[in-house]
């Protein structure tokens, strides 16, 4: 017999002081009272015939039922723990799976999360008496914590809920759940030499790899679902006031599914379409959503016994479509000229370069050779710019020099190929990197103040390229935070730019960029961390949402599918947190074959309460017993 | 000792005898010599030296021979009466020994006033005083007054007592016996003295109330107050029971002994108004008429 409770010499310490105290006190009674009676004749013929009999049997009986309640309680503090009883202490990890796909509903109306909690439970409830429990989530939900009592570790499994993101096993216990490097949770030190065992309850579609020792408990059951994959909004090339949205439906079942799409937006009824998707398969379809003005926009799919509700909405935001007052500071330039009056939304105004700060006149400029001596109040294009104070530095000339590789993505570039662009002459700036660069490797006097001066210049207008040369010179750049900015590293007369059937595209782009609101930006379900320090982030209803800063950046937890908005002192930005993976929404490809389940939950009598829980009860019903008896004079 | 009306009322009792009185002298109670007398006995033939008054003259007229009648007399009714002056008699308040004194001066005074013969012991484990015999009402104060002087003190040895004093001869006559009967030896011993001698007997238990229905802590040590042994026992309901039946048996079997040797036995509460007890409860039990 071990115990949990003390040690095993203080234990049977305090079993014997608690006996011997017992026996003590019964011989160390106070002595009754005295009293004189005319005679005892009487009494002493009662005597004669019970007391030999019942009052030693009733004093012995008294002195074991105490004895029995004092080492029943001592006994229960010791925490005894009796194999034969309720089996093996065992520190018992158990891993529940509340990836999104656990969410999925069964045929029951349960979920598969809720079933997973409750064979979890089981395996809990199973487990030895004195063993421990360290309860963990693949989503890591639980705050890391040590190995805990069979309550705790009851009520933790409750709180344990479906949660997107990359679902991972975490290092737990002595030994680790998979193969990695330092235990997650767990306290190794404080565990006594109880074996451990590992449970992961699972549906298995997430991609999670067991160890070997790993029991995997499945609560797959395949379930009926269709969900939206992609919803992906877009301008249509060369007019950016119009927009269409690709949306593909997939059906994760074997049978087909008829579907029903509805998209909603502001400022027009909305966009039904029916679909019908073969099983296991992929459907999709582009929609004009010109119709809709500037808003969030939603997608939904409906189709019958749907089991997994997180994929089926999907959400964007569409931006504003006004004209553009754009200010031309040009020395003159025909092929610019020309472009830009390819743009239909946009409304030119050739100016000098002191009218471009008038306050509330244009929303963007182009600067073409020309530099003003201060920052502009608008965003802008500067195409070959000059050396300013608060323009990042130049780097030498190049000559004969061609655009080697851009980045095809940046809002920038999108649908303009740059392949056939020749540049005679460029004077690049340097990139905020490249100036980083140059502090690094700096080790004199001079260049130190160069190198400050390059590090202010740097955080005044973080600069990236996003198209280089062959010698990794920057070709256009652009910057990264705070008011935007364009530069082109040559003249246009220096190039043939002007003159390829993307430049108007370039124009669009660029203009677009300078003038239109952040895109919103696309997040997966989960947590969500946006660059911005300090930032208030509202849900779709105006509600606010917690909200963790972690290095300069904000954290937020999207469970659901939504559209966010970020308000950070100037700044807004809007966030659109759909599921949008096939991965998630096939939730009827379980990859996880199930442990045997007749050995998963270990050995252990249901029902059957710890030892120190018996004799708590025991000592209680002696209690009541002595409590009963005493009151009848049965004992003494 | 008694109020003037309760001495009125007794005036009017006689102590009862179920046997004939055996007394020498003249008194209220039948016996069985036939002499002068007022009740009609029976029929003889005259024999010489017969008394010629007693003749029957109608008898003689008619027949023509010579027949005497005969009455019974009537003698006095030698009284013994023992009072238990042990110390568990004299023990707590409502005092037995008190009751004791009441009745037996009570019962005395019955008997001065028929003119019978009183005779007074106090017994505890042997004779302790006596008052030699008392006749006649004038005696009364003496026999108060030596009721008066009892103090209680010593063992209980009913048997000893009583065959100490019947060593001597003694008429016999009515035993009036007032004892609370706790005696370690037993009450059929002394029984056993009183049929030797063939008195007509009268047994008078004295019992306190406490004695009844004692009422006793959890946990007891009990001091006899005549042996001075201490028992310690845990008083518990059982107990308790056992104790009442236990004594309602010894009183049973004392009353029961009494009943089957044609004696008479009462029982006498310490906390019942000893004027019911003598007026209304002896006369129910047929100890005074």
């Amino acid at each position: 017999m071990k115990f949990l409770g003390l040690a095993a010499g203080p234990a049977w310490l305090l079993i014997a002081g608690s006996g011997i105290a017992v026996v003590l006190l019964y011989l160390l009674k106070p002595s009754p009272r005295r009293l004189v009676v005319a005679s005892t004749l009487i009494w002493q013929r009662v005597l004669r015939e019970r007391k030999h009999k019942s009052e030693k049997l009733r004093w012995w009986i008294s002195l074991l039922l105490a004895l029995s309640i004092a080492l029943a309680l001592a006994f229960a503090l010791t925490r005894p723990e009796i194999a034969a009883v309720s089996g093996t202490a065992e520190d018992r990890v158990v891993v529940i799976d509340n990836s999104p796909s656990m969410a999925a509903r069964n045929s029951d109306g349960s979920t598969r999360l809720k079933n997973a909690i409750d064979r979890a439970g089981e395996i809990v409830r199973a487990a030895g008496a004195g063993s421990r429990f360290l309860i963990a989530d693949t989503m890591r939900q639980l705050p890391a914590t040590g190995f805990e009592p069979r309550a705790i570790a009851l009520a933790r499994l409750q709180s344990i809920e479906s949660r997107a993101g990359t679902p991972r096993i975490p290092e737990a216990g002595r030994a680790p759940v998979h193969d990695g490097t330092a235990p997650e949770l767990g306290n190794a030190a404080d565990s006594p030499a109880n074996p451990l065992r590992v449970w992961l309850v699972t549906d298995g579609v997430a991609p999670l790899q067991p160890s070997a020792e790993t029991q995997v408990i499945s609560v797959f059951q395949p379930a009926p679902n269709v969900g939206i994959t992609a919803f992906d909004l877009r301008a249509l090339p060369g007019d950016p006031r119009r927009h269409e949205v690709f949306i593909e439906v997939t059906n994760a079942a074997p049978a087909p599914a008829q579907v029903e799409l509805l998209l909603s937006g502001m400022g027009n009824t909305p966009v039904s379409r029916v679909l019908r998707v073969a099983g296991n398969a992929t459907s999709s379809l582009v929609l004009d959503i010109s119709g809709f003005s500037e808003g969030p926009l939603r997608a939904a799919v409906r189709a019958e016994a749907d089991a997994f509700d997180l994929d089926d909405t999907a959400y964007a935001y569409l931006p504003a479509r006004s004209r553009v007052r754009l200010a031309l500071v040009t020395p003159g330039n025909k092929d610019l000229a020309r472009a830009l009056r390819l743009l239909r939304h946009v409304d030119v105004e050739r100016v000098s370069i002191a009218r471009v700060r008038e306050p509330g006149r244009f929303d963007a400029a182009i600067f073409d050779r020309e530099t003003p001596s201060q920052a502009p109040r608008v965003p802008g294009l500067l195409i070959a710019p000059a050396r300013a104070p608060w323009l990042a530095l130049r780097t030498d000339e190049v000559t004969d020099t061609r655009v080697e590789r851009w980045e095809a993505t940046h809002p920038l570039l999108s649908g303009v190929p740059l392949r056939d662009v020749l540049i005679d002459r460029a004077t690049p700036l340097r990139t905020s990197d490249e100036s980083i660069a140059q502090v690094d490797t700096t080790t004199g006097r001079a260049d130190i103040r160069t190198g400050l001066e390059v590090g202010n210049m740097a955080s005044a207008m973080a600069l990236t390229a996003v198209a280089r040369g062959p010698d990794n010179e920057a070709l256009i750049l652009a910057t990264q935070g705070g008011r935007r900015f364009a530069v082109l590293s040559f003249a246009l007369d220096a190039s043939n730019f002007a003159l390829q059937p993307g430049f108007p595209g370039f124009l669009a782009n660029t203009v677009d960029w300078l003038t239109r609101e952040p895109r919103a930006q696309t997040q997966q379900l989960g947590l969500v961390r946006l660059p911005l320090s300090g930032a208030r982030v509202l849900d779709f209803d105006g509600r606010v949402v917690p909200t963790t800063e972690v290095s300069g950046a904000t954290l937020f937890d999207a469970t659901r599918p939504g559209l966010y908005t970020a308000v950070a002192r100037d700044q807004r930005s809007r966030i659109a947190v759909n599921l949008l993976d096939s991965r998630v929404t096939a939730i009827n490809v379980s990859r996880l074959k199930p442990t045997d389940p007749a050995a998963a939950t270990g050995a252990r009598t249901p029902g059957m309460p710890d030892p120190w829980t018996m004799l708590l009860l025991a000592a209680v019903a002696l209690l009541a017993v002595e409590w009963w008896t005493y009151h009848r004079r049965l004992t003494v | 000792m008694f109020s003037d009306s309760f001495l009125r009322q007794l005036q009017l009792l006689t102590l009862v005898t179920r046997d004939r009185a055996h007394g020498q002298l003249r008194g209220a109670h039948r016996s069985r010599r036939v002499g002068t007398g007022m009740v009609f006995a029976d029929y003889r033939p005259y024999s010489e030296g017969d008394n010629v008054r007693h003749v029957d003259w109608g008898i003689y007229l008619r027949l023509d021979r010579l027949i005497l009648r005969m009455f019974e007399e009537e003698a006095d009714l030698p009284t013994y009466i023992f009072v238990d002056v042990s110390q568990s008699m004299d023990h707590g308040r409502n005092s037995k020994l008190d009751c004791a004194r009441q009745i037996a001066g009570a019962l005395a005074y019955v008997a001065l006033l028929n003119h019978d013969r009183v005779n007074l012991a106090a017994f505890a484990d042997g004779l302790r005083e006596m008052l030699p015999t008392r006749r006649g009402r004038h005696q009364t104060g003496s026999v108060f007054s030596f009721l008066a002087g009892l103090s209680g003190g010593g063992r209980t040895r009913m048997d000893t007592a009583l065959r100490r004093y019947f060593s001597v001869p003694r008429t016999r006559g009515l035993v009036v016996l007032i004892s609370d009967f706790l005696d370690p030896a037993g009450f059929e011993q002394a029984i056993a003295v009183l049929r030797r001698f063939r008195h007509d007997v009268v047994v008078l238990q004295v019992i306190n109330p406490a004695e009844l229905d004692p009422q006793l802590p959890e946990e007891v040590v009990l001091v006899d107050a005549e042996e001075g042994t201490a028992t310690e026992f845990e008083v518990t309901p059982a107990l308790l029971t056992a104790y009442r039946d236990t004594f309602e048996q010894h009183a049973s079997a004392i009353e029961g002994s009494c009943r089957r040797f044609g004696w008479g036995y009462a029982r006498a509460l310490t906390d019942a108004p000893f004027e019911d007890l003598v007026l209304r409860s002896f006369r129910e039990q047929g100890l005074l008429r």
